[in-house]
């Protein structure tokens, strides 16, 4: 009750005042030396949200009930001269995902670029930052997703775990009769999975590339992100080309590889194997579309984890998701998405789907009140193709003041 | 014949000083003085894409107009077409003065997308996403105040447009030297506009056929 009282406060603070303050505090962050060549602007979001759910909740939503999750997020993006940029995100909050923990803080971004060119046809940078993989990842903060929640390739988790190997392909499908184990399962692309490494990427004319060479695989939790001794033992390539025809259309395909299993994996694995032997293989094709008052976006990824003992476990995972500003601050926004199973040998010769097929549909309404504040409704029903559920409905609210 | 064509040029020049006693044509010119040019660079892009061609932005410039009480017949809005162009990833002009009831319309210049918004008191509206060749929006600007601009994607930019509810403004050029002509004779206010913390005003006094000299300094 004191979190929902304290959304709707959130709100008319933000509305009767927050306008003219949160101009001039925009101004205040913002600091450069008298010859421009030093500058850094510091930027931030404020967000509250609540989450009412009919069952356990679904994907990477942590509490087992309805819960309230705030967000503190800061950023901060530092240019010295034209060629270096450095870039800091860091969050106070209730862990990477919502309801993860009683309080959590991190760093959860950072990075130092050069860029060699005056234009930008290479950009090189090191540090730990989003994956290149898609295109949700352009916008996947609050401020910025029109819906609350990820699409289902970024969220939904699948049988196959990091550190908790199956003994036999009928061990590995009995993992579709019970509930997600969150903390050990993997999605096919863990949100914008900020791991550490390397990246070079640039544009050319209606192309853009992307290469990177980071510490964890896209589907890894995100205690596998940090920058750690492991960094280079088991690295993951992930790469992205763009091509842009149009202003309104934008076009991608990204690929990635890279081992999945963790280090607390290695006992558990058949003789003679390593973690290195297993990976996660995965492509995908993104288009985006916009004009006037629509945008659309659409991605469809193809997905092969080497399960130990299990074989190639495929998945095809895809979303369709349609925004349209109604007025100059409302808007409203739906989202089709599906994951779809491929089969795999029980071990007694018949082929069964080695998760539950699921499809969801999520819809919003979102309002703009200022250039600073921001207020989203999600209504979401989700259904497996099994008889076990989770969080066939979810209903979010999310207030968010940007600064 | 030839007495015909002296009364004709002697009611020429008395309907023309007659025009010049009731309608004035009175001017103001002088400087205003103008901040510098902040010094510029390009904003990175915080995650891998496009970027497109982003310029610097036009150096600041201010609006000198004429507050008052108008008895002659108000003008209307000194431009046919208003235009905010999206060009380079920056508006141009970044500051337009235009009269209570004006259209404005904001082509996009560039082959990427902007979207235009403000959601500032006097006028709020997006317009969305469209192409170079499309037929750009076109707004209407009912109430008198500062209206805020920015787009959507390329977080930099910024404009303003200026609604005010008089006929007389004209903005300075970059150097900050403007004149302000065909104005009415009378007592008047003579403000400078070059953003909403430096608003500088003089009270001036406005002589039929008079041109006089004004200087706006930041002291």
């Amino acid at each position: 009750m004191k979190a929902f009282l304290g959304m709707v406060m959130l709100v008319f603070m933000a509305k009767a005042h927050g306008q003219e303050w949160l101009d001039q505090l925009d101004n205040k962050l913002s600091v450069k030396s008298q010859d421009g060549v030093f500058r850094a602007n510091l930027t931030g979001l404020l967000d509250q949200e609540g989450y009412y759910v009919d069952q356990r909740p679904p994907g990477l939503l942590f509490e087992d009930e309805s819960f309230f999750n705030p967000r503190l997020t800061f950023f901060l993006d530092t240019q010295i001269g034209p060629h270096i940029y450095a870039f800091l995100q860091a969050r106070l909050d209730r862990g990477f995902d919502p309801g993860e923990k009683d309080f959590d803080a991190r760093l959860d971004e950072y990075l130092l670029r050069w860029t060699p060119w005056d234009d930008n046809r290479l950009n090189l940078q090191f540090g730990k930052f989003a994956t290149v993989v898609g295109s949700w990842v352009q916008r996947h903060d609050s401020w910025q997703n029109p819906l609350i929640t990820a699409p289902l390739p970024y969220e939904n988790l699948t049988p196959v775990s990091y550190d908790d190997i199956p003994t036999s392909p009928a061990d590995f499908l009995a993992r579709r009769s019970v509930p997600d184990q969150k903390d050990s399962w993997l999605p096919v692309i863990w949100g914008p999975v900020y791991t550490t490494g390397w990246s070079a990427f640039g544009s050319i004319g209606k192309f853009d590339y992307a290469l990177d060479l980071k510490n964890a695989a896209i589907s890894s939790h995100p205690d596998s992100w940090e920058l750690n001794s492991s960094l280079w033992r088991y690295p993951t390539v992930s790469g992205r080309l763009g091509f842009r025809p149009a202003p309104d259309w934008n076009h991608g395909i990204s690929f990635s590889l890279g081992p999945y299993l963790t280090a607390e994996a290695s006992d558990e694995l058949p003789s003679g194997k390593t973690i290195s032997d297993y990976f996660q293989y995965t492509l995908d094709y993104e288009v985006s579309y916009s004009f006037r008052r629509w945008q659309l976006w659409g991605e469809v990824f193809l997905s092969r984890f080497e399960v130990p003992n299990v074989g190639n476990a495929d998945l095809i995972a895809y979303y369709l998701e349609v925004k349209y500003k109604i007025t100059s601050g409302l808007y409203a926004a739906a989202r089709w998405n599906q994951e779809l199973f491929a089969k795999i040998n029980n071990g007694f010769g018949a082929e069964v789907p080695w998760g539950n097929d699921m499809y969801r549909i999520d819809l919003a309404l979102g309002y703009r009140f200022t250039r600073h504040l921001q207020t989203k409704l999600q209504y979401s029903f989700g259904h497996r193709n099994a008889s076990l559920q989770q969080g066939e409905q979810l209903v979010a609210a999310q207030v968010t003041v940007k600064f | 014949m030839k007495c015909s064509t002296e009364i004709k040029a002697v009611c020429c020049v008395l309907l023309q000083f007659t025009a010049y006693c009731v309608f004035g044509q009175a001017a103001v010119e002088g400087r205003v003085s103008l901040p510098r040019p902040q010094p510029w660079s390009v904003p990175p892009l915080r995650y891998a894409g496009q970027v497109g061609e982003i310029t610097p932005p036009d150096p600041p410039i201010a609006v000198v107009y004429l507050e008052g009480q108008f008895l002659t017949p108000q003008r209307t809005s000194n431009r046919l077409t208003n235009e905010v162009l999206q060009l380079g990833a920056q508006f141009r002009p970044a500051l337009l003065p235009v009269q209570v009831g004006a259209s404005v319309t904001f082509p996009n210049g560039d082959d990427f997308y902007h979207n235009v918004f403000s959601y500032s008191k006097p006028k709020r509206f997006d317009l969305g996403r469209y192409r170079k060749s499309d037929r750009p929006p076109v707004e209407v600007f009912e109430k008198p105040g500062v209206v805020k601009l920015y787009c959507e994607i390329h977080k930099h930019m910024r404009g303003i447009i200026l609604v005010l509810d008089t006929p007389y403004f004209i903005t300075t050029q970059t150097n900050g030297v403007y004149k302000l002509q065909d104005l009415p004779a009378g007592h008047f206010l003579l403000k400078a506009w070059i953003d909403e913390k430096h608003v500088y005003e003089k009270p001036i006094d406005l002589q039929s056929g008079q041109a006089i000299h004004v200087d706006f300094d930041e002291k």
